[in-house]
Order: C-alpha cells, then sequence, then structure tokens
C-alpha cells in the first residue's frame, strides 16, 4: 500500500533540502522586500544627509572628524530594519500558521532551525556588507566632492569598519529572530528588539552614569564604525572594535540558544 | 495504518487527550467524531509530531512521525483552514513544501489541476476565499503522494459543492488503499463520509467501532404506526412483549417488534392500519446518546432537553 514511498530516492530528507526551501521562503514574502528597500532607501538617505552636514562643520575645524564613521551612520537605520526582518523571518510562519506546516515537512527540529538560522544569517551578512561598501562610497563621494576629509579602504581602519559594520548588523538581525523564537509574535518581537536595541540605552541613562559602552548601538557607532580614537580625556574608552564584535556575537547567541531550546522544547 | 496507544495529553490541571488509544487502518475513511473541544485537533497535532504527549505514542507504520524519512511523501496533513503565509502565491507555498522533500516541482502543478486551482496559482494565496484555501489546504497534502492522510475538520465552511468535493476527494483515497483519517463534528458529514468511526468526548474515547456498528449499537430501532385503533393495538402488542408508547392524534411509537411482526398482528386482529415507518437511529442520535456526558460545554436547557428526549 505505499504510494510515493516507492518512489522516494533514497536516505532523507537533509539540510541541504530545507535551505533551498526557506531562501524561496524569504525570497517569496513581501516582509522582505519592503525591510531590504526601507533599508536601501533609509539608510543612504542618512549617510548622504549626515555627510553633506559634515561639509561645514559647526567648529568650523574637522579636529576628531572621522570621515569612515560618517559615511557608515546612516546603517544604525540598517540596525533597526535588520532586526525587523530577523524577527519577522520567524514570527511571519506564525502569525500565518505555517509554522507547523514547516515542521511537519521537516519534523527534525534542529535541523530545521540550523538551516533556518543559517539562510537568515548568510542573507543579512552579504545584504548588509554591500550596503556598508554602498554607504562608504556614498559617503567618501560625498566629503571628497565638499573638500571634507575623506578616507578610502586603503585608509588604516576603513576596511575593518566598513566589513565590520555588515557583520555587525547582520548579529544584531540574528538576535531578533532569537527573539521572535522566544516571543513567536511579531508585534512583541519587534518591541523587545526596538526596546533592548534602541529604549534601554535612553532609561539606562536616565537612572545614573551607567557603563553604555556595552549596549549594542553603542558598540557599532563607538567601536565598530570608528576609526579614530574618541576625543579629550575623561570619557571612557570605547571597546576595541574585536571585543565589541565579539560581545555582539555573544548577545546573538545568547538569544538564539533560548530560542531554540524552546524552539525544540514547546508543542508547535 | 495509525496507531495511538494511551496518547495522553494535558494543559495544566485540564487533560485534554486522556489514554486514547485507536487504529486507524488503510482503505477506508476513519471518521474522527467528538464535540468541539474534545480533543480532536490536539491527538491529531500529536499524530503529527507538533504537539507532544505528555505519555502514550502515536505511530505512523510503526515509526515517531519525527523519525520519518520523507515526511511528506508519507504523511499529508490538513490541520488548520490557512497554514499558508497570505503574501505567497498557492505556486510558491507549494514548492516550497515540495522542496523540503525534495519532491519533483512537476507535482506542484498536478496537484493544483487535481484541485482545481490552476488558474489562481499565481494569486497571493490570502485573498483565496475560504473554500479555495482549503483546497490548497488539501493540495498540499497530497503534494508527497503519501499512503497516510489526515484531516482536520476539512469541510468547515465550505458550501455545499465544496463538501460533496471533499467528501469525494477522501473516498477516493481511501478506495486506492490510503489511511484517511478526518475528524468532524459534523455527524451527518461523517454518516456519508466514513466508513468506520473513532469517538471521543472530553479527550477519552467513546466507541472504535464501523459507522453501521455504530448506529444499530445505540439501539433505538423503532416503528411508528398509525392507526384509528390505538387502543387495540396498544394491549394486542404489549401483550406479546412490546414497548408501546403514544404519540400525537392516533400514532404510536413500537420498540421491540419490527414492522412485519406489526403488520401480521393488524391482520390476525383485523386491525386497521394507516401507516407503518420503520425508523432507525440516526447517527445523530447515537453519537448524543453516547457522548451525553461527555459534552464539555453544553447550555442547561439544551442539556434539560436532551435527558428528557432520551428518557422518552
Amino acid at each position: 500500500m505505499a504510494y510515493a514511498i516507492q518512489n522516494a530516492p533514497g536516505g532523507h530528507y537533509r539540510t541541504k533540502h530545507v535551505v533551498k526551501s526557506e531562501v524561496l521562503k524569504m525570497l517569496t514574502v513581501r516582509s522582505t522586500a519592503i525591510t531590504v528597500g526601507l533599508t536601501v532607501v533609509a539608510g543612504l538617505l542618512v549617510t548622504g544627509l549626515v555627510a553633506n552636514a559634515s561639509l561645514h562643520p559647526a567648529s568650523g575645524s574637522y579636529l576628531g572628524f572621522d570621515p569612515t564613521q560618517t559615511s557608515l551612520i546612516g546603517l544604525i537605520v540598517a540596525g533597526l530594519t535588520g532586526g525587523v526582518f530577523g524577527a519577522l523571518l520567524i514570527t511571519g510562519e506564525y502569525s500565518s500558521g505555517t509554522i507547523r506546516a514547516t515542521i511537519a515537512a521537516t519534523p527534525k527540529r534542529p535541523l530545521l532551525l540550523v538551516a533556518k538560522i543559517g539562510v537568515a544569517a548568510v542573507a543579512a551578512v552579504v545584504f548588509c556588507e554591500l550596503l556598508s561598501f554602498v554607504s562608504f562610497f556614498l559617503g567618501q563621494a560625498i566629503l571628497s566632492g565638499g573638500g571634507a576629509p575623506s578616507a578610502n579602504l586603503g585608509t588604516p581602519g576603513a576596511l575593518r569598519a566598513v566589513v565590520m559594520t555588515g557583520v555587525f548588523i547582520a548579529l544584531m538581525a540574528l538576535m531578533s529572530f532569537g527573539f521572535g523564537l522566544i516571543v513567536r509574535n511579531s508585534a512583541a518581537a519587534i518591541a523587545s528588539f526596538a526596546g533592548v536595541v534602541f529604549v534601554l540605552p535612553l532609561v539606562m541613562h536616565g537612572i545614573s552614569e551607567p557603563d553604555l559602552r556595552y549596549v549594542p548601538t553603542n558598540i557599532l557607532t563607538n567601536s565598530i564604525m570608528s576609526t579614530v580614537n574618541q576625543g579629550p580625556g575623561g570619557i571612557v574608552q570605547p571597546l576595541s572594535p574585536s571585543v565589541g564584535l565579539l560581545l555582539m556575537a555573544i548577545y546573538a547567541a545568547a538569544s538564539l540558544a533560548v530560542g531554540a531550546v524552546l524552539f525544540v522544547r514547546r508543542d508547535a | 495504518m495509525i496507531t495511538a496507544h494511551s496518547l495522553t495529553k494535558r494543559y495544566g490541571a485540564a487533560t485534554a487527550v486522556d489514554n486514547l488509544t485507536f487504529e486507524v487502518p488503510p482503505g477506508v475513511v476513519t471518521g474522527f467524531l467528538g464535540p468541539n473541544g474534545s480533543g480532536k485537533s490536539t491527538t491529531m497535532r500529536m499524530i503529527m509530531g507538533l504537539d507532544y504527549p505528555d505519555s502514550g505514542s502515536a505511530l505512523i507504520g510503526g515509526k515517531p512521525y519525527p523519525e520519518l524519512a520523507w515526511p511528506l511523501r508519507e504523511v499529508g496533513g490538513l490541520l488548520e483552514a490557512k497554514a499558508f503565509h497570505p503574501a505567497r502565491t498557492a505556486r510558491n507555498h507549494l514548492r516550497w513544501l515540495a522542496l523540503t522533500n525534495d519532491i519533483p516541482l512537476r507535482r506542484v502543478d498536478e496537484v493544483l489541476d487535481q484541485v482545481g486551482l490552476t488558474s489562481v496559482a499565481n494569486r497571493r494565496a490570502g485573498k483565496f476565499s475560504l473554500g479555495m484555501g482549503q483546497r490548497l489546504g488539501i493540495a498540499a497534502t497530497i503534494l508527497g503522494d503519501p499512503g497516510v492522510l489526515l484531516f482536520d475538520e476539512p469541510v468547515n465552511g465550505l458550501d455545499p459543492e465544496g463538501i460533496r468535493w471533499v467528501r469525494h476527494f477522501l473516498r477516493g483515497l481511501a478506495a486506492e488503499g490510503r489511511t484517511v483519517f478526518v475528524s468532524s463534528h459534523l455527524i451527518s458529514e461523517m454518516a456519508l463520509t466514513a466508513d468506520r468511526l473513532v469517538v471521543i468526548g472530553r479527550g477519552r474515547l467513546i466507541a472504535e467501532t464501523s459507522v453501521v456498528d455504530f448506529i444499530s449499537r445505540s439501539g433505538g430501532a423503532a416503528v411508528r404506526l398509525v392507526t384509528p385503533d390505538v387502543a387495540e393495538f396498544s394491549s394486542a402488542l404489549t401483550a406479546i412483549g412490546a414497548r408501546v408508547s403514544y404519540g400525537d392524534a392516533g400514532s404510536l411509537t413500537v420498540e421491540g417488534l419490527a414492522a412485519p411482526q406489526i403488520g401480521d398482528v393488524a391482520a390476525r386482529d383485523g386491525l386497521r392500519v394507516h401507516e407503518l415507518t420503520p425508523i432507525t437511529a440516526s447517527l445523530e442520535d447515537a453519537f448524543m446518546e453516547l457522548t451525553r456526558d461527555e459534552v464539555e460545554y453544553r447550555p442547561s436547557t439544551l442539556a434539560g432537553a436532551a435527558v428528557a428526549g432520551g428518557k422518552e
């Protein structure tokens, strides 16, 4: 009484099958196109505006001016939209009920999750790197065109900053994916991501004199995008780029680990 | 073949599925009947490896669902009305499913054709009517040409034509030798679609039987007799062991005797018969009878009426 079982290929479904399926899924929902489009437009617009504003520094001097950081600043927008993208990749499945179809098709949940996270990670890194480079070149074109100090990829620290910015934002998206796995609801996941990344630092700032060096957005702007040591003494030195990136990787891994344990153990 | 053994699922203090043991054999449609909230969907989710049982097991061809090599080629499940992303087209929904189990993509167009969705294959599934959504869900179940199929309330919200189509479709799958397990709270629908029944109430097994047995087992076979000679008939029938109750104007309900025997009494005693109708209990009556104590939520007035009706 077997049907397709007789025609089934040998072995069993593997990560590669789930990866192909997840790529198709990612490309066939509107939230992907919307977040990608928004990130490109808003990110490059912010970079353009900030670079343009730098052509006429208020102090009249370029002391401590960091052309690399200036040209990457628009990617803070990508930090937010990347978070939305990461969360929606998984919560969109919960809100539509697709997650049950997904688990029924590939019920080995650890394998499923590895494929899903892998696809999300590769997509996020590739896209964020592209955007990071485009933003850098756009910013430098505006700066040099306007006679301000500018950088190129050979400038000490510049290539490192551009590459790390892309990776960092991809890690932020993965952290948000982890939040999505934990709360399984689009609004709640996006709210917790925005809350932790953008609101918590403000709240902390209002309470006492906290060490804000460990906050993702601060790491991003002060440790990752920056290529010059921060100015006058008395100010706490930011984390080094590699420590900052490592810390963000730990945040993302922790969020994904909690989400993965819950995903495997909970009823779908 | 699906086998559930001592399947149990608790949510806090409430027991949704209680020590449920049953079998779903191939080649017939097995109906899964129970009132709303009786644990049908939970049971089906456990069979498909979506929910974890607290104890007991559910096996497909002897294996737990998560251990199937190619799940979609072995089991097709329709567990909720719209388990697809609204922004994705019908074709893309089936394509990602096909990719997971290395199913040739030509199957996508085949099953779209089979359920009659070819003309809307490239439309976003979110724009589909309930009936079209249900057809897309059914297309997904047969994508891998599986030998075991589960459908949770497949005719919910469908128009009469859709209901007929689903009924024929399910019977066709069983006729091909597949294992077909269909849940419903619609008894009349099960009477037309199913050959066997697994009946549950409050998560417990009430009956596992054929539809025919289920109806006859609940008893209640009676004959309606309309006659001007009510008094004479009543004493003559009671004398030979029948139970007789009076209905409206000149009608009697006779239990314990079949229509031919009543006709014989009429001929023997020269009594007039205007109508003689065997009344078989409907599947609905049988169901009400069996689940009377198992319905979790019931308005009190209805409950009273059901009890009074049962005693009649």
